[in-house]
């Protein structure tokens, strides 16, 4: 590691922070998955006040990375998705609120 | 972010959300309509019996509440399950729940053992003080906070109907007063909640048609 690196590392504290989970809509997704078992999409929609195509993108981005499960099944002859968080999502969630709380404590008052 | 992430919250926000339809206080408000037309049947029926004669009426409104949370509210709000936290408040709080209805029973037998031997206030600061610690525990196990002003309520309920038998000469305590008024405004309280919800949360008309995430 070169001297250059380590400052940048230290002047940039904030480059460690999971940028898939950074964005408030992502990060609000998974704070209520966080917290619950598994919700469906309407609940999510619900409690997030997102768009169905805001929420459907936000959440394609969290199942690319891994942070999300989304099973698709039917109830009665309705379609019907339920969302939960990964054992991977929640590493991540655990780790992102570390990292924003070591970089917010290291802050000056 | 100017707010603070907290996870607690998020969670009790979640959960409170199932309470935001108005549809539980409807049913605590037509449980509560017992003490108020129950006292006008015991002359026919007997004290049991004009108790037991409600259980249909209960089993009928948790019904109607059943099919309108499956067919009305679910499709607004979607469906949730909650965490091993929340399952556990939940074990606590029907153990909770059982434990004050075993009370209760109990109370009912030892003020049909001693009527007429103990001043008739008594009886009735004992119902009060077990409504009040019943509703308070459920609001605190619940987060369902209206139901400490409903336990206050309720409790006052058979209290201001001793006083209103004793100096203005209510008839049955002044239970049909007193519980009638408690029953309608819960129930009131109830449907603005309901209408207010359907108001706020129409039919989701906007959802893809097969719910296929858009890239």
């Amino acid at each position: 590691m070169t001297e250059q690196q380590t400052d940048q590392e230290k002047l940039h504290p904030l480059a460690d922070i999971d940028q898939v989970i950074h964005a408030p809509a992502r990060l609000m997704v998974l704070t209520y998955l966080y917290v619950v078992e598994s919700a469906d999409f309407i609940y999510l929609k619900h409690l997030t006040g997102m768009t169905w195509g805001n929420l459907s993108t936000h959440l394609s981005k969290l199942e690319e990375a891994g942070y999300v499960r989304i099973e698709k099944g039917f109830k009665g002859k309705k379609p019907h998705t339920m969302i939960r968080l990964t054992d991977q999502g929640r590493d991540a969630f655990r780790g992102y609120k570390q990292s924003m709380q070591q970089v917010l404590d290291d802050l000056p008052e | 972010m100017s707010q603070k992430i907290s996870l607690k919250d998020a969670e009790r926000r979640a959960f409170t959300s199932t309470f935001h339809d108005g549809l539980w206080d409807i049913f605590i408000g037509c449980f509560l309509l017992q003490f108020s037309i129950g006292p006008f049947l015991s002359p026919t029926l007997g004290d049991f019996w004009s108790s037991v004669v409600f259980l249909p009426f209960f089993a009928l409104a948790f019904l109607v509440i059943w099919f309108v949370k499956k067919h009305v509210i679910t499709p607004r709000v979607g469906i949730v399950k909650f965490g091993q936290w929340r399952v556990t408040r939940m074990m606590r709080f029907n153990a909770g729940m059982v434990l004050a209805l075993t009370v209760f029973l109990l109370l009912g037998i030892l003020s049909l053992v001693q009527f007429g031997s103990i001043p008739g206030w008594i009886h009735t600061a004992r119902f009060s003080l077990i409504f009040l610690i019943t509703f308070c525990a459920a609001a605190y196990f619940l987060d369902f906070t209206r139901l400490y002003i409903y336990g206050v309520i309720i409790a006052l309920s058979p209290l201001i109907g001793e006083v209103l038998y004793v100096y203005l000469k209510a008839s049955h305590h002044g239970f049909p007063i007193t519980f009638g008024i408690t029953a309608g405004l819960i129930i009131l309280t109830g449907l603005v909640l309901f209408i207010r919800f359907l108001q706020d949360n129409p039919l989701p008309t906007d959802q893809p048609a097969t719910e296929e995430p858009i890239e």
